[in-house]
């Protein structure tokens, strides 16, 4: 549930961006950064290791503007991909609105993609969420490379039929709105369910 | 916040201010949504230091369970010239007070457990929640909200 206040008139969704390590959660989320006004956006703050690997987590807060006299944010969040962050993890997804996957489409990261997926839903239902009836996006990032998997592998091995799926070239911002725009879309239309 | 909490909540925060020589006081969420401030603000990225706090705060308390505790509900972080002081007010509202004189802190905790006990009844409203909830309910929210979405996230 987003965090709502009357006597604030204001209304701050929480997006996540889950996914495998070095799949392009953060160079999404810079991107979105870029691309946006700064009167729109905060400042982005990244929680980085040496070798720029997220540690903890990067954040930017997006301001839509006013509606119905409601200012309108989506908090955006990056989780840690590497698999011996998961407490990380779950403490990042706890209040979240809604989820943008985030898959590599290396072949070779194909079991990666399978089994963050999976950890994103063992996630979820700790906190009592079904996957199925949450704001769920998949984008399938570096589609620029030479060898990708097939659009809907991930979709067949996951049970994922009938979610918004995109694909992206997130360095040069190819399909990281598009993802945005879906997954906040989907956010704010839960909220009135 | 309760009726008549948001005059009450920002004056308790500057009493923290002023009683205890602090820099600035801040309500935020565990969610990192910042509620009120008091005292200097205008140096510091509110918004990122609430998501921050929060974070830190979160993995402090996974790390209270592994040594068998609930939670902390104080933390504190000296700096070489500044100071974080950081509590629970309710569930789900902490306190953050950024103050300068390490010699200070007793005053600091004074001054923030007065406050917390004043503060905590003005913070708990479900009913504004809710009201709120139901002002938003309309299909213009919606429309509206995705209008702006297709207009600024666009390729």
């Amino acid at each position: 549930m987003p965090h709502i206040s009357y006597r604030n008139r204001e209304i701050a969704f929480k997006l996540v961006y889950f996914g495998p390590g070095w799949s392009g959660k953060t160079t999404n989320v810079t991107f979105i950064h870029r691309s946006l006004p700064p009167s729109r956006r905060g400042e982005m703050v990244m929680l980085d290791t040496d070798q720029e690997r997220t540690l903890f987590f990067d954040f930017l807060p997006v301001e839509l503007g006013e509606i119905e006299g409601y200012s309108v944010r989506f908090n955006i969040y990056t989780v840690p991909g590497q698999l011996y962050y998961e407490a990380t993890r779950r403490l990042i997804l706890d209040g979240a609105d809604g989820v943008a996957y985030v898959a590599d489409s290396q072949p070779s990261r194909l079991e990666a993609d399978i089994v963050g997926f999976q950890l994103l839903r063992e996630n979820l239902e700790s906190y009592g969420l079904s996957w199925r009836s949450f704001p769920l996006v998949l984008q399938y990032n570096k589609r620029d490379l030479p060898e990708v998997i097939p659009l809907g592998i991930l979709e067949r091995e996951l049970g994922l039929e009938g979610i918004p799926v995109f694909e992206a070239v997130a360095v040069a911002g190819n399909g990281v709105l598009e993802t945005l725009r879906a997954l906040s879309g989907r956010v704010v239309e839960r909220f009135q369910m | 916040m309760a009726d008549g909490a948001e005059d009450f909540v920002k004056g308790a925060l500057a009493g923290v201010v002023e009683d205890s020589g602090a820099i600035t006081a801040m309500l935020i969420t565990k969610e990192g949504v910042l509620l009120a401030a008091a005292g200097k603000t205008s140096s510091l990225n509110t918004a990122a230091m609430a998501a921050l706090v929060a974070g830190m705060y979160s993995a402090t308390r996974e790390v209270a369970r592994m040594v068998g505790e609930k939670q902390f509900s104080i933390l504190l972080q000296q700096g070489e010239t500044r100071h974080l002081h950081i509590s629970l007010v309710t569930d789900v509202v902490m306190m953050v007070v950024v103050f300068e004189d390490y010699t200070r802190i007793g005053r600091v905790r004074y001054a923030v457990r007065k406050a917390t006990e004043d503060l905590a009844p003005y913070l708990v409203s479900s009913e504004d929640v809710q009201r709120a909830r139901d002002e938003l309910a309309v299909d213009t929210f919606k429309a509206g909200t995705l209008r702006l979405i297709d207009r600024i996230f666009k390729e």
